[in-house]
């Protein structure tokens, strides 16, 4: 592994630096960390008094309004915990195709995503969707240093098979213990995309579907008689490629778009499409953030 | 039809199966890899809807190629339809082009069919074959003359249009053919005709001549004389119909009077036979038009003009002692003045345009008078001929042939007593002989025409026989042409001459098209006191006027008729017997010799299925480019 070039260039580390998550809402952690939870805790930031009861920790009487009220409060205090981050990242074969590669742009964007979450200090999941499951997923690396765990494990990640992507994130819904943001990289190229985004909606992640598509889908360069072959092994198609069709293709294509967008909106996600023609560092400084996924 | 090379077929045996193939093979798709199918799969219901006519539009392609193949096959194997046409390499057309062949039964007319046909000819000539193209019938003319170029061919023979004038001799076509014929081996002549022609019967044409008879019909009526005579108070007119066809014919013929209507007569005309009709009109009409209304299949001798004799009387002077055969013979004839002056006399000072014919009667004056002389018994020589001496009981043989001087003139009643021996010029020619010795010539020197007469009418019978006045007539007629009614009408292509003198300085023409022409232009000569015009195509009334210094002193009409019995029917001949040097006489192909080939045709369709082919080919670069054009006009 040492051979493959690296996910992301140092360079683009620093400015990913200079980054951080964005949530909608306050979430709760395992771990103290520098988010704000829902959860009263430890911290500097005053969060609201509640009367003592007995059991309660002393040391977080606060003895001032004691003395001007004569009873005794506890000041409360925000807690602030870590995120736990979940990357989830469509490995199926369709994943692996198009110029620049899909699968590939999606491990770059999975592994910015991760960084900028490690240098938080958020914990970071990653789990390939692929329909048998049997890819260990990566689960909890924390801090800068867990940047390296995510991103080998990302570099080892291989797109293949045929994903079924409804059954992964409902599994993975069912399974995770604490919900946070949900960064979903894939290209949607499954009948039940509508089941696994339905399945995500149902925990309390704060979603964002990265809809990785390569240009090569976006505006195909079609001419003459061809037999488009799945490589998922799904039903060959034959066209004759000329721009009567190309044309109704972009339609099919733009309202399948809008769909989903609608899909996204209607559950609070984030949708994002992506052109793999955008480069990386352009897409994650640029478009994340005016997105309002990044700060 | 029939291939000169069908083992070319065999072609498509091999070829079409290769190409079966070669598109089975290309009908596999290329396949080509995708993410997924998933979104093209959502269109599939529109392609399967599409299927049948995806199907089709793919073997499109495939029987267009094949189209394309067969068509270039059977193009080399050069089909052809046997026709009934020539088979030389070195053709050679006479188109007739004489004024039947403007009859109209072959739409639009005879010579367009004809011209047709010779373009059929020259399509049919081998690769490598010349052709010429002689057109018959006026002066002959050869617009194409041993070319392979079927341009210029086509242009030569769309040059040729009708002659009017002339008659349809094709001796002097046929006998240039058969020069030519003889200087090369593979020679055919083909004679596009309506068959109306003469020919030498003594020729032996040294190719094969084929007959390309034109035209069907045979009905004509036509006007075939019309003369405007004056006479007292008023004037005679005469007009005459003849049916050339073979049925009764009824037509109603018009009367114009200086184009105003002025009467209509319905006539039935008898095959073979003519009508005739005599009626006066004033004195003071100018030009008579005669038109048979309705139309037959020659419409060109449907008309005729005549222009009115009155006030253009010509002055003769006779020179005589004395003869009164010969006064009374010339107050018979109208539209002549006698001027009698006596045999002493010798001085002349009238001009030619007053005075254009002397008539010499027994005396030569030094000098002669200017103008036409008639020499009656000249005892002494002149400069155009000698007289050296007498013969006596000269026998009278009037030449042969179809002189117009002697028409309906019999001279072989005629004793004569003594006529001068006479030795003529070059310029004469003779029209009646005796032993050697000529009695009567006729000619033109110096711009004059000049009849000598050998013999004094008083030393012979002649003036008490019915030639007299006829042959005085006629002699009269070519001294002072322009006398008389029938004078001031020609024949199409017949030059017409007026005596002018030195006082008129130009001579106009308004030709019946209405076009002015002028001597200033070069388009009338004028030689010798004579103002000569042959372009005399165009039938109609033309109109001649002298001036001088700009102001009008002469005025004359004259009209061209076709009078042409030999045009006028039209009836085709179905073959012509030409002598031809392998002993046949007929020259109707009967044998279907001739090839017509297509392939050219072929192969202009192959073009056109490969410009198809192709365009189905590109249709969707054809499509985009609309697209980007559509988007282009919407931006």
């Amino acid at each position: 592994m040492t051979t493959a070039p690296p996910l992301l260039t140092p360079a683009f580390l620093r400015q990913l630096d200079r980054l951080a998550l964005l949530t909608r809402r306050a979430m709760a952690g395992e771990l103290q960390g520098e988010r704000r939870s829902p959860r009263r805790g430890a911290s500097v930031e005053f969060a609201d008094y509640r009367p003592y009861t007995p059991g309660d920790d002393i040391r977080q009487i606060d003895w001032n309004l004691y003395a001007r009220m004569e009873r005794i409060f506890l000041k409360l205090f925000v807690a602030e915990e870590e995120l736990n981050v979940h990357l989830l990242l469509d490995t199926s074969a369709s994943m692996d195709w198009g110029e620049p590669n899909k699968f590939q742009y999606a491990q770059q964007v999975a592994a910015a995503f991760g960084y900028i979450a490690l240098t938080n200090l958020d914990r970071v999941g990653v789990t390939s969707c692929t329909s048998d499951g049997s890819a260990a997923p990566l689960t909890g690396v924390r801090g800068r240093r867990g940047a390296v765990a995510l991103f080998s494990f990302l570099q080892n990640l291989s797109a293949s098979g045929s994903g079924n992507l409804a059954n992964v994130c409902r599994r993975y819904s069912n399974t995770v213990r604490t919900p946070g943001p949900l960064l979903l990289c894939s290209d949607l190229f499954d009948a039940g995309w509508r089941d696994a985004l339905n399945a995500l909606a149902a925990r309390t992640f704060d979603v964002t579907v990265m809809h990785i598509l390569a240009p090569q889908e976006l505006k195909p360069n079609l001419e003459g008689d061809f037999r488009l072959i799945d490589l998922e092994g799904g039903p060959t198609v034959e066209i004759s490629a000329d721009p009567d069709l190309l044309r109704r293709y972009t339609q099919t294509l733009h309202s399948w778009q809008t769909e989903i967008e609608n899909f996204c909106h209607g559950r609070s996600m984030n949708y994002i499409q992506v052109d793999t023609a955008l480069p990386i560092e352009e897409f994650v400084l640029g478009r994340m953030r005016s997105q309002n996924v990044l700060k | 039809m029939s291939f000169l090379s069908p083992l070319a077929l065999i072609g498509a045996a091999i070829v079409g199966p290769i190409i079966v193939a070669m598109y089975l093979l290309k009908l596999r798709r290329e396949e080509r890899p995708v993410a997924s199918t998933f979104l093209w799969r959502q269109m599939v219901r529109d392609v399967e809807a599409n299927a049948p006519w995806q199907k089709l539009r793919r073997n499109l392609l495939l029987l267009l190629q094949l189209l394309l193949m067969l068509l270039l096959i059977l193009a080399l194997a050069r089909p052809f339809f046997a026709t009934q046409g020539i088979s030389g390499s070195n053709l050679i057309i006479i188109l007739d082009r004489s004024a039947s062949m403007a009859a109209v039964d072959e739409p639009p007319n005879r010579l367009a069919a004809a011209q047709q046909r010779a373009m059929q000819l020259v399509e049919q000539l081998p690769d490598g074959g010349r052709a010429t193209i002689i057109a018959a019938g006026g002066t002959m003319e050869v617009p194409a003359s041993a070319t392979a170029d079927r341009r210029e061919l086509r242009r030569a023979i769309q040059g040729i249009q009708i002659s009017n004038g002339g008659n349809s001799d094709l001796s002097q076509a046929l006998n240039l053919a058969s020069a030519l014929a003889a200087r090369e081996a593979d020679s055919e002549i083909a004679i596009i005709s309506d068959g109306n022609v003469t020919f030498p019967d003594d020729l032996r044409v040294p190719a094969r001549v084929s007959y390309f008879p034109v035209g069907r019909a045979s009905e004509n009526l036509a006007i075939s004389a019309i003369a405007l005579l004056p006479g007292l108070g008023e004037q005679t007119l005469f007009v005459q119909v003849s049916n050339y066809g073979e049925q009764i014919a009824n037509r109603r013929i018009d009367l114009f009077l200086d184009g105003a209507s002025f009467t209509a007569y319905n006539l039935e005309v008898n095959p073979g036979s003519e009508a005739n009709l005599n009626l006066s009109v004033p004195t003071h009409v100018e030009v008579v038009e005669a038109r048979l209304a309705g139309s037959d299949a020659l419409p060109s001798d449907d008309r005729a003009f005549a222009v009115s004799a009155v006030g253009s009387e010509t002055t003769v002077r006779l020179v005589t002692n004395g003869n009164r055969f010969l006064q009374t013979g010339l107050e018979l004839l109208s539209g002549l003045e006698v001027l009698q002056v006596t045999a002493t006399t010798t001085t002349f000072t009238q001009t030619v345009a007053e005075v254009p014919v002397t008539i010499l009667d027994g005396v030569v004056p030094n000098p002669l008078p200017p103008g036409n002389l008639f020499f009656i018994g000249p005892l002494a020589s002149t400069t155009y001929f000698s007289v050296t001496g007498e013969i006596e009981f000269p026998s009278v043989r009037p030449v042969g042939g179809n002189e117009q001087l002697l028409r309906n003139v019999s001279l072989s009643e005629v004793s004569v007593l003594k006529a001068a021996r006479m030795v003529p010029g070059g310029w004469a020619r003779t029209l009646v002989d005796s032993d050697g010795t000529p009695l009567l010539v006729a000619g033109e020197r110096e711009g004059r025409r000049i009849v000598v007469l050998a013999f004094n009418i008083h030393n012979s019978d002649l003036p008490l026989q019915y030639a007299f006045p006829l042959l005085l007539a006629n002699l009269m007629e070519y001294l002072a042409p322009g006398i008389g009614g029938e004078a001031s009408q020609l024949i199409p292509g017949q030059a017409f001459a007026l005596q002018v003198d030195e006082q008129i300085s130009e001579v106009r023409i308004t030709r019946p098209d209405g076009q002015v022409v002028s001597s200033r232009t070069g388009a009338i000569q004028i030689q010798a006191n004579q103002a000569i015009y042959a372009d005399t195509e165009t039938l109609g009334v033309y109109t001649v006027e002298g001036f001088s210094a700009d102001e009008r002193v002469s005025r004359q009409l004259f009209a061209v008729n076709l009078f042409a019995p030999e045009q006028s029917r039209i009836l085709p001949q179905r073959d012509l017997r030409i002598p031809q040097v392998s002993g046949a006489q007929s020259t109707l192909s009967r044998e279907r010799d001739g090839r017509q080939e297509f392939w050219r045709w072929l192969a202009l369709a192959a073009l056109l299925v490969l410009l198809v082919e192709w365009l189905v080919y590109q249709r969707s670069g054809l499509s985009y480019l609309r697209e980007r054009w559509r988007q282009g006009k919407a931006a």
